[in-house]
């Protein structure tokens, strides 16, 4: 019934999740000292993504490390954490619409 | 008493009537229904399994369970309906003179 | 892996970056402290950060990633030697009329408390981000 778009719209959400955790722990760790940039390889990962199946975890590539060997970009982590939010609600609210529009179609039945 | 019908023997022919079709006996049918309903059994299930993961603090995403959740309500919804057509089909039918 | 844990992580972060920020404070305040309870001039304390994998209180059979806290492991002394500036008339002066002052400068600590302020409203970002996303999610249900 739903599973069509949905199940896409379901991955795509489940890897924004995914990324947005890996957001707040780099904004936790900016300043702590080695730490290393996390990140999900968002379109690999989308396009084979099996439901249910946790995403990779890689190190994000391009970033200078400071002298504490901390590589931790606050600009970047604070446009992803924007990103994500915003790409997660989009998301989530086209996944009302679909819900909406087949619950009007079962109950669009009713007397006919 | 009243005169025995006395067969008459038209000029047109009479269209040979074709035979009604024969009455499956109820089995297919059957058959579709519990098929519906373990679909809505399963669908239910899914929805129970990861509210259940959610609460264990398997790290089940909330916009999952709710997924699942109106997946369940949705088919059982449709499956009622349904049940509605064909009950009230059956019914109809029943009123049907013969 | 559940959007919750983010929360957690993103808390310990605005936990870490606030107890920095009281120690640059303290630095500042002390940035003239000449005599100490230990004796001899206040020495400037500087922070420690590690990661630190959240532990949930529903940590059952966790295969998926908790996400990564910070927390502050040590807390260090700054042991180099003190400023000493001439002021013979000083009570603290010593035998040759030098005080010794805390090593620290200022300009630097007030450049950190910033970071540490930036860091902190990061933190708090992220918690408001992760609050909606999660509103999202079960506005699904409505």
């Amino acid at each position: 019934m739903l599973n069509g778009i949905s199940s896409n719209l379901e991955r795509y959400m489940d890897l924004l999740s995914a990324r947005q955790k890996l957001v707040a722990s780099n904004i936790a760790n900016a300043d702590t000292p080695g730490y290393q940039t996390q990140d999900v390889d968002f379109q690999f990962e989308y396009a084979s993504m099996i439901q249910g199946e946790q995403p990779q975890i890689i190190q994000a590539q391009g970033l200078k490390t400071k002298a504490d060997g901390n590589n931790v970009d606050l600009d970047r982590e604070a446009r992803l954490l924007a990103e994500n939010a915003v790409r997660f609600n989009v998301a989530s609210t086209l996944l009302r619409g679909k819900i909406k529009l087949v619950q009007q179609a079962i109950q669009g039945g009713n007397g006919a | 008493m009243p005169a025995p019908i006395i067969p008459v023997h038209s000029v047109i022919a009479v269209p040979a009537v074709k035979p009604a079709p024969a009455v499956s006996d109820g089995s297919a049918f059957q058959s579709v229904f519990t098929d519906a309903i373990s679909k809505v059994e399963s669908f239910q299930q899914n929805a129970q399994h990861s509210v259940d993961r959610f609460l264990n603090g398997e790290g089940e995403e909330i916009h999952k369970v709710a997924l699942a959740t109106q997946q369940a309500d949705l088919s059982f919804q449709m499956f009622m309906q349904v049940r509605n057509k064909v009950v009230s089909a059956y019914q109809e039918i029943m009123r049907m003179q013969v | 892996m559940s959007l919750f844990s983010s929360l957690q992580v993103a808390a310990s972060g605005m936990s870490a970056q606030r107890t920095r920020a009281e120690m640059l404070v303290e630095n500042m305040a002390n940035a003239e402290t000449t005599r100490t309870p230990q004796g001899g001039p206040y020495r400037r304390k500087d922070v420690v950060f590690s990661s630190d994998t959240q532990a949930s209180p529903f940590s059952a059979v966790f295969q998926n990633e908790v996400g990564t806290g910070v927390r502050v492991a040590d807390v260090v002394e700054d042991t180099s030697a003190p400023e000493l500036r001439y002021q013979p008339g000083h009570p603290d002066a010593n035998a040759d009329g030098y005080v010794a002052y805390p090593k620290m400068n200022p300009a630097e600590e007030m450049v950190d408390l910033l970071n540490a302020s930036r860091s902190y409203q990061a933190n708090v970002s992220a918690i408001s981000a992760v609050k909606d996303m999660i509103g999202h999610s079960l506005d699904i249900l409505k």
